[in-house]
């Protein structure tokens, strides 16, 4: 009988992992991630790959917004960037694709920690703001800069392809985005172990504070918006060579909305709720167009109003999860476990 | 705990629902479910008389994406009510060579990634051919499709479909944006001419702020420049409630024709703006495919008048034999083609142009796939839309179907034909 988790040494409590039972679901779900490709149709490939992005790209996020505490509003232009600068290497200059990835990424967080300035001196809504200017500014660049985006044309990037194996099919790419997702998995969860990341939550928690206990409040908001964007900008460079096609429309406004809206759904300041809030906002979406189809077939008579019944819904749901909980996902799912792990004493 | 327990009867409920939705698709590719497809009706008119009861051949499956709901839902429904009005009317007649067409249809709200959803799960549904809709989802797919052998049309008009080596299944039925321009400016320099002018007229041109208001700009210019005429361009300013700068700086240029490149409701300001300013009298306004409806002139009112249009696809207020059948298609469904305006027949004939690439396909006796109707679209040559646009041609080098676009004026309210087929080349 369990009534909570006690550590009897530092190895214990220092440990990502702390109880079997984590242990187990971890395993199972490597497992399913090492297996869903040889039993899934080609839809569900794509959907589990645009949510592989979507979860590297809210994990960057995460880190600057749940952790961090600094609102912002750029993701998508941050993306762009990635997007951007990893089709353009390959397209224009020959660098192969898997080389342009992690310069882009870099590149990103070049560009992330230049827009990150304003934050030493803007805090909340005032920063978000800033972050806004990001956004309509990156993307008024990549509209308009021809010689360098292609201006008006969309970026069309050369097939990837490993010793001659064509990547960018949803089967290989697949590899690809969930590879890059473990890896920043791992490097995430373990960032919030170091100094730096303990940092970075004590300038969220109250940033005076983290001040006189000796954090230089300016280089460890730049760090954080320079992960941060490094993290982005490989979702948006993964999303380039995954789609071969780059174009501005993707990274609008909405973007950063629907990756904000990820994280909060998900859960702030956690890594599990990344994961959480970009499946369920991927898949929330497919699955009321999948109903809707399947209700075609039945009721032909509301035909025409199942799209806006299919928007009521997802404003419903995602109101109704919020006033349900409003820590996220990531907490109902703690909630779960807890209740089978302390069954029947759950007082 | 009772949250946990409502939590789990949503999941429940989530997971009956995606594995009800899994049945749909196919785990099999399409290339071997067609044999198998083929062979079950063999099986079972074997035993009973061979040629008797021409029952339903196998349905061809199109794939299609609208917007019903995102930022240009209000030209993207009457869109899709002609798409799928042609199919129901389709199959109505007996489809095509008697395979009826099911059109596996949803909405993508605008959003490319949902786009690219519903087509890698039409795809692997068994769909040959897929309409698109806006340039986002173009654009995206534009690889995708070309991998997949999927021949797509859209109502996207950029010129850069039509470059073949980028995007060697798209086809397109309207006259493309630079086209449109062009063939704008040749009619201002006919009309200047006519008026009595000696001189080349100036041409200014004001546009969307985004990739599909540049489109025709670099074309435009060359074109005008090639042909001595003084031309200049501008945005409209994402998000603007008046444009008067903006009419100021083409006052300021001088211009006596102005194309405007933008969607219906910005040029309906521009056009009140203009009226206001008194500047309509000044200059004549030019509106491409994408303003140029019956919307715009709803919500420009009186503004509209005199405005030119160039309109690929006629409209229903000047009757052309290819409304027949849509009108009265839609007028068994208590509707009429004046009430859905022309982007419910231009949606029909798009999918009218590639259901005739499909019914080449199975004329030949060949096995509809993508690739096959491909081979057939390029060898329409000519198609005649019952003067809806002008004569579809396409070439195995040349996916722009159409070239030429007249000219239709605003009177009374209504769009009234003003010149015949102006076209782009020549």
């Amino acid at each position: 009988m369990i009534s909570g988790i006690y550590y009897t040494s530092y190895e214990q409590d220092m440990a990502l992992r702390k109880t079997p039972a984590q242990r187990i679901r971890l395993a199972i779900l490597i497992l399913l991630l090492l297996s869903f490709p040889f039993f899934a149709s080609r839809y569900y490939l794509t959907l589990a790959n645009q949510i592989g992005i979507a979860v590297i790209g809210a994990i960057g996020l995460n880190i600057l917004v749940g952790y961090t505490g600094q609102i912002s509003l750029g993701q998508g232009a941050f993306m762009a960037v990635g997007a951007y600068t990893a089709g353009i290497l390959t397209a224009h200059y020959g660098v192969p694709w898997w080389a342009s990835i992690p310069v882009a990424a870099l590149f990103t967080a070049l560009v992330g920690t230049f827009f990150g300035l304003p934050s030493l001196r803007l805090k909340g809504l005032y920063l978000a703001i800033a972050t806004l200017a990001a956004q309509v500014i990156i993307l008024w660049i990549v509209t308009h800069w021809k010689a360098v985006t292609g201006g008006v044309e969309a970026l069309v990037v050369p097939t990837p392809k490993l010793f001659g194996v064509k990547m960018n099919t949803d089967f290989n790419f697949y590899w690809v985005i969930w590879g890059t997702a473990v890896l920043i998995t791992i490097m995430t969860v373990n960032l919030f172990r170091t100094h730096y990341g303990r940092a970075f939550v004590a300038i969220r928690d109250q940033d005076i504070a983290a001040s006189v206990m000796g954090i230089d409040l300016f280089r460890y908001k730049l760090l954080a918006f320079a992960i941060s964007s490094f993290v982005v900008g490989l979702a948006g460079a993964l999303l380039a060579h995954y789609r071969t096609i780059v174009n501005w429309e993707r990274f609008t406004m909405d973007v950063s909305v629907t990756y904000l809206a990820m994280i909060i759904i998900g859960g702030l300041g956690s890594v599990t709720g990344s994961y959480l809030g970009a499946a369920f906002m991927t898949l929330l979406p497919a699955l009321i167009t999948n109903l809707g189809r399947a209700m075609k077939a039945s009721f032909p008579a509301i035909e025409g109003l199942i799209p806006f019944i299919q928007l009521a819904i997802f404003g419903l749901v995602i109101i109704i999860f919020l006033i349900f909980e409003s820590e996220g996902l990531n907490k109902i799912w703690k909630d779960i476990k807890d209740y089978f792990r302390l069954w029947p004493f759950s007082y | 705990m009772s949250r946990i327990k409502t939590f789990v009867v949503l999941l429940l409920i989530a997971i009956l629902a995606l594995s009800a939705c899994r049945p749909q698709t196919p785990v099999a590719p399409p290339q071997t479910q067609a044999p198998a497809q083929t062979q079950a009706p063999v099986q079972t008119q074997a035993p009973a008389a061979p040629t008797e009861t021409p029952k339903p051949k196998e349905p061809i499956k199109v794939g299609a994406i609208f917007d019903l709901t995102g930022a240009t839902a209000d030209v993207g429904t009457p869109y899709s009510e002609g798409v799928k009005g042609f199919v129901e009317w389709l199959n109505k007649q007996g489809g095509v060579e008697g395979h009826p067409i099911e059109l596996i249809s949803a909405d993508y709200a605008y959003k490319t990634d949902q786009a690219e959803q519903l087509y890698s799960q039409f795809v692997s549904e068994g769909v040959v051919a897929f309409m698109g809709w806006g340039t986002g989802d173009t654009e995206a797919l534009r690889p995708r499709i070309a991998e997949d052998k999927i021949p797509f049309m859209s109502a996207s008009y950029s010129a850069a479909l039509t470059q073949i080596d980028k995007a060697p299944y798209n086809f397109l039925i309207g006259t493309t944006y630079s086209d449109q321009a062009i063939i704008a400016i040749r009619w201002a320099m006919q009309d200047w001419a006519a008026k009595g002018h000696s001189d080349k007229p100036k041409v200014a041109l004001i546009h969307h702020d985004s990739p599909f208001g540049q489109s025709p700009v670099a074309d435009a210019k060359a074109f005008a420049e090639a042909n001595g005429v003084a031309f200049t361009s501008l945005a409209m300013p994402k998000g603007a409630t008046d444009y008067v700068a903006e009419l100021a700086q083409i006052e300021q240029f001088g211009a006596n024709y102005v194309i405007v490149h933008t969607v219906s409701s910005p040029a309906a300001v521009l056009l009140k703006d203009a009226t206001n300013q008194g500047m309509k009298d000044k200059m004549q306004f030019i509106l491409l495919n994408w303003c140029a409806d019956e919307i715009f002139i709803k919500l420009a009112g009186p503004a509209a008048e005199g405005v030119v249009g160039v309109i690929p696809f006629t409209p229903p207020t000047s009757p052309v034999p290819g409304h027949k059948d849509a009108d009265e298609w839609l007028k068994s469904q208590g509707s009429s083609l004046q009430e859905k305006g022309l982007h419910y027949i231009q949606g029909w004939w798009t999918m009218a142009v590639m259901t005739e690439g499909i019914r080449r396909v199975i004329k030949e006796g060949k096995e509809v796939t993508g690739e096959n109707i491909r081979a057939a679209l390029e060898t329409i040559q000519n198609f005649d839309t019952g003067g809806v646009t002008a004569p579809i041609t396409f070439t195995p080098t040349d996916h722009g179907g159409n070239k030429a676009a007249r000219l239709f004026k605003v009177e009374n309210g209504q769009w009234v034909q003003l010149s015949d087929y102006i076209s782009a080349q020549k």
